[in-house]
């Protein structure tokens, strides 16, 4: 259990971040900024990463520490914390990964990831993304951010969020094509997540502090188009998902 | 294009695809505006943008491992990797540029033709490249310029600005060379102007063959050829509420020389004329305006476009002094001492267009297009007057009891022997095409077209001289008749020396209408298969032509399949029959003086026109096939290989004219993309064409069947005796082309590589066949033995090999090193022995031809800054 100590910061870390995410946000730029200008991290190519299998048991057993923030059941304590139950293992496998290489930055998170061994994080994605999902709530497509989501806004060059993260945020239901295809499995299922954590990582991506891999880098496309009246439209609408 | 949207694109025709919801419509990014050229490049760098071509590391997207492929399976290029700085802190504008300046040295034989054809290749500092370029990504505005200078002949530069989906605005400023000849050497003082003019040593009209080869022999060596300047401004911009609008207007100037003729007639065959290689002023402009105003509307999608195009020749003639003795068949004292002559150049031409394109979207997913246009070439320079001389041209035969054929100059050298001061010459052209298709099913459409165009020459010319009463107009400056007795060219119904002359009086105006109407179809079968049909009827009614009515019939069958493992399969084959109405193998009564009132026939008849059996390829029947297979495989990710194959064959039904021509050709190409720091592609082609003739000579004199000149010239069936069997003969055409390349470029970090290697050879044989000697110009036995069965084989070969070195001193400056060795071999029968002199009797040629073989080598060292 040695080796799962540091996860006890975790409840702490993450109480805090809630309480100063804003404040966080703003000082985490610069320091990641200067961190990379001094060691250069290599960005997380995330265009060949297969499908991630683990051991949702084993997983199990390594998660009770993640539990403090994220919930016993992977349904987030506060609002300021993802939901992780019923998440694409992939996805949840490759954040862990980018806060232990650097190419993603948190306060606690990073510490937190920085002793697991990749056998860890595949066990750990398993287990959550084996957890059932946050129930649906009745979400409003007529509202700018249904809009927004659905079909995007061509003026503003914004493109349609379902595209990579399903109708009602389910993950990706791309249709046959012999088109070369993206590495869906990365992309996260956004359904149930709460409007104040969109709306940071929204912000993360606008600011740039999230674009160490691959997908950050098309995230970074598409929110530079985002104004703050769509980021809380889009993040009111994710949260009804 | 620019690297986010690049990287955004991919997104968006994805999200886009999965998305059930139809976005809504974009501005439309259509160029009409364009009039500028779509290519800026020079020597240095034909693509225009090598030296920023740094591949990134991410590929063509964020989101595809690897790289993209077309549709049809080859991969596009890496896309430059820019680092764009922020002009200011805070500022939304940021910017990325480089600088290339250096020195190139030529060593070699740096003066050979084809070393030189398209550029200007100078030992100097060169601008290798200089861009720089703003965008500002908030608002979606742009700057763009780059430009390169060789030299003050060759440089080009171009200025894009404009902002996204609102408006954009082009300059540029082009020079280009284009070079003729590195080896002539005119005897003429004036080269480049209107007025050649013979040197001190030379008499013009009277010089002998010894004075002529000496004059050629001390003249100096001079490039032939001309500079393209071209400028050009263009805008475009919405106006009002989606209507798009745009102005261009551009600007080519052409100065330099070419080689020309000019003619004191034949000196062959003993004939005493005199053949002049000369050389003609080039100093063209041209200007183009292009307007033009879009809607796309909800259900209709507008386009209306005006082109202007102003041709302006500021040297519209070309008068030499020729130094030969014309000397009358007769071996009478020669009256006429013609020695000057006059060639009239192209004439100002003002051309406009009008058309306008409407389309709407109909029912079973389908579209409708109509256009219709109308246009007008019009041309009214003053007229030169028809000779230039002073005295009188012809002979005079009354010392043997012959009539006189002389004509005093005073009644043709003015322009009040014209029967119109202006030419007025008008072709008017109307467009209307209209096309409807539909997709009623993803796996299933159709499309019908029917396009309409005329061509309507309203120029109408009558060749007489109201001060002498005369039709036609004099031949060849006059020498003409100043050597052979009658053939001065003129028609005169009251002279019995002139009424059987059967001269052109008048111009042709050629024209025609065509309607082409077309119906096709095409299938997809499953997921992998697609095949689609075309049937078109090509309905052509030329005026004034052999034929009144040409139809052709053509139907195209073309597959595209993938069900072939990784490969793309594109093959297609075609095959049209073209026939006609009647006929007719001389059209050209009226446009001779023998159908003017007072038009004597000859006591022998007119000659025939020409062979009756003679049919002229654009008219005659024919069949045509065309088979074309591409094959393209993908294997990996990394690599393609890509091969073609085609073969056409035409052949006509007819005895005399061409008979058949065949081409066939394959290329086979592969390249390779391992990673952006690497990429290599080699590419070969070969193709053969052949082309077989069939003609018959003319019985002219007594040893091939004196057929001219007596009862039988009227005669015009092959096998008369103007157009004997004996006199048959046959060309047999054939050339091989082949190209071969290959490049590799690597990326070892600080330091950059490319190497490139490209060979070009063809080789041409002319070969015939002749049914007796009688088919030959020249009967007489050595002439006969030397005949041969062709002409020696025409060659041309050059390997280029380029090696190329960047270093990187620091992330901003760094250095090019290149190196270019070119070598060339040619060998052409029409220049041979020009090397030695280039008077041959009544006959002196300009240029001596390209070397026969040159090898030159290029070094260059370019700074290279990136801003």
């Amino acid at each position: 259990m040695t080796r799962f100590r540091p996860f006890a910061l975790l409840i702490t870390g993450g109480l805090l971040a809630g309480f100063v995410m804003v404040d966080v946000r703003a000082q985490d730029a610069p320091a990641s900024a200067a961190t990379a200008a001094a060691h250069p991290v290599p960005m997380l190519d995330l265009r060949k990463q297969a499908p991630v299998q683990g051991n949702p048991q084993a997983g199990a057993d390594k998660a009770a520490v993640c539990g403090a923030c994220h919930g016993p059941q992977g349904i987030a304590i506060a609002p300021n914390f993802p939901n992780l139950a019923g998440q694409s293992p992939t996805y949840l496998y490759v954040q862990l990964k980018a806060f232990k290489e650097g190419q993603r930055s948190d306060p606690v998170m990073t510490g937190q990831a920085a002793p697991l061994s990749d056998e860890d994080m595949r066990d750990l994605a398993a287990y959550y993304a084996s957890l059932p999902a946050k129930p649906a709530g009745k979400a409003d497509a007529s509202s700018r951010g249904g809009q927004l989501y659905l079909s995007g806004d061509p003026v503003k060059g914004i493109p349609p969020c379902q595209g990579c993260h399903g109708p009602v945020g389910q993950g990706p239901q791309p249709r046959w094509s012999s088109a070369p295809q993206p590495a869906w499995h990365t992309f996260p299922r956004l359904e149930g997540q709460s409007s104040i954590y969109v709306g940071k990582v929204l912000g993360d991506y606008k600011s740039g502090t999230r674009g160490g891999s691959t997908n950050g880098k098309v995230m970074q496309g598409v929110v530079e188009s985002l104004d703050d009246t769509d980021i809380q439209a889009l993040s009111t609408y994710i949260n009804t998902l | 294009m620019s690297k986010r949207q690049l990287q955004l694109l991919p997104l968006m025709l994805l999200s886009l695809a999965l998305s059930s919801m139809a976005a809504a419509q974009v501005a439309d990014g259509s160029d009409t505006m364009r009039v500028g050229d779509m290519q800026y490049g020079n020597a240095l760098d034909p693509r225009g943008w090598t030296p920023v071509m740094a591949p990134g590391q991410e590929g063509f997207s964020w989101l595809h491992a690897g790289m993209l492929r077309t549709p049809t399976g080859a991969l596009y290029p890496y896309p430059r990797d820019a680092s764009e700085t922020p002009l200011s802190a805070g500022s939304d504008w940021t910017y990325w540029g480089l600088l290339q300046l250096g020195y190139i040295h030529l060593n070699g034989d740096k003066n050979a033709e084809f070393f030189r054809q398209y550029s200007d290749w100078k030992s100097g500092f060169a601008l290798g490249y200089f861009t720089l370029n703003f965008d500002n990504r908030r608002t979606g505005q742009y700057v763009e310029f780059r430009g390169s200078r060789i030299s003050d002949n060759d440089q080009y530069y171009r200025l894009r600005a404009g902002k996204y989906g609102s408006y954009k605005l082009e300059a540029f400023y082009r020079d280009m060379p284009h070079t003729v000849s590195t080896n002539a050497y005119p005897i003429w003082n004036g080269i480049g102007s209107t007025n050649l003019t013979l040197p001190a040593s030379l008499t013009p009209g009277g010089s002998t063959p010894a004075q002529i080869a000496a004059a050629s022999a001390a003249a100096p060596r001079r490039n032939i050829g001309l500079t393209r300047t071209r400028t050009g401004l263009s805008l475009e911009g919405e106006l009002y509420r989606g209507w798009v609008g745009s102005a261009a207007i551009s600007n080519e100037e052409r100065k330099g020389t070419r080689l020309w003729g000019g003619p004191m007639f034949f000196a062959f065959g003993g004939l005493a004329g005199g053949v002049n290689e000369t050389v003609r002023p080039i100093d063209f402009s041209t200007t183009d305006i292009n307007l033009s105003l879009r809607k796309v509307g909800k259900v209709w999608r507008f386009v209306g476009t005006y082109n202007g195009s102003f041709f302006r020749n500021h040297k519209d003639h070309l008068d030499y002094q020729s130094p030969f003795q014309l000397q009358n068949v007769l071996g009478l004292p020669q009256v006429a001492n013609i020695y000057q002559g006059e060639y009239s150049l192209e004439p100002n031409n003002d051309y406009h267009n009008l058309r306008l394109d409407l389309s709407r979207e109909l029912k079973w997913n389908g579209q409708f297009n109509v256009a219709a246009a109308w246009g007008t070439m019009r041309q009214n320079d003053a007229l030169r007057p028809p000779v230039t001389c002073s005295g009188v041209i012809g002979i005079d035969m009354t010392p043997i009891g012959g009539p006189n054929y002389t004509v005093p100059c005073g009644n043709w050298n003015t322009t009040a022997a014209l029967s119109q001061k202006n030419a007025n010459a008008r072709i008017d052209t109307g467009l209307f095409d209209a096309r409807v298709n539909f997709h009623p099913s993803t796996n299933f459409g159709w499309h019908a077209g029917l396009r309409w165009y005329k061509e309507d020459n309203k120029t109408r010319y009558l060749a007489y001289n109201p001060l002498t009463g005369q039709y036609g107009y004099i031949s060849e400056n006059g020498s003409q008749g100043s050597i052979v007795p009658g053939e001065t060219g003129i028609f005169d119904p009251r002279n019995p020396l002139y009424w059987s002359s059967n001269v052109t009086v008048r111009n042709v105006p050629y024209g025609y209408t065509d309607t082409l109407f077309e119906l096709g179809s095409d299938w997809q079968f499953g997921r992998h298969d697609s095949l689609g049909v075309t049937y078109t009827f090509d309905y052509n009614e030329p005026k004034y032509r052999e034929r009144k009515r040409v139809d052709e019939h053509r139907i195209k069958i073309a597959w595209v399949s993938r069900s072939l493992g990784d490969a793309t399969i594109r093959a297609s084959y075609e095959y049209a029959q073209r026939r006609g109405g009647h006929y007719n193998y001389d059209p050209y009564t009226q446009f001779f003086s023998e159908s003017l009132p007072g038009f004597v026939d000859p006591a022998t008849g007119l000659p025939a026109h020409t062979v009756a059996d003679m049919r002229k390829y654009d008219l005659s029947d024919r069949n045509e096939s065309k088979a074309r297979v591409i094959v393209t495989y993908p294997f990996g990710d990394a690599t393609t290989v890509s091969a073609t194959f085609y073969g056409n064959r035409d052949n006509y039904s007819t005895l005399i004219g061409r008979q058949n021509t065949q081409s066939t050709g394959s290329t086979l190409q592969w390249d390779w993309q391992p990673s952006p720091r690497t990429t290599a592609s080699a590419y070969l082609g070969i193709e053969t064409s052949r082309m077989g003739i069939a003609n018959v000579g003319d019985s002219d004199a007594a040893d091939n069947g004196a057929g001219l000149g007596t009862p039988g010239q009227t005669n015009p069936n092959l096998g008369g005796p103007l157009y004997p069997y004996a006199n048959q003969w046959w060309e047999f055409d054939r050339e091989r082309n082949t190209n071969a390349g290959f490049t590799l470029t690597h990326d070892f970090g600080r330091v950059r590589t490319d190497l490139s290697y490209n060979y070009s050879g063809s080789l041409g044989h002319v070969g015939y066949n002749y049914a007796t000697i009688g088919a030959l110009a020249y009967r007489g036995p050595g002439a006969a033995a030397a005949a041969g069965d062709g002409f020696p084989d025409n060659k041309y070969r050059s390997n280029t090999l380029d090696l190329g070195i960047n270093f990187d001193f620091t992330r901003r400056f760094g250095m090019r090193l290149f190196g270019r060795h070119e070598t060339g071999s040619f060998t052409d029968w029409h220049y041979l022995g020009l090397d030695q002199t280039l008077s041959y009797g009544s006959r002196i040629y300009t240029d001596k031809g390209p070397q026969r073989s040159y090898s030159v080598t290029l070094l260059g060292a370019m700074f290279n800054v990136k801003l």
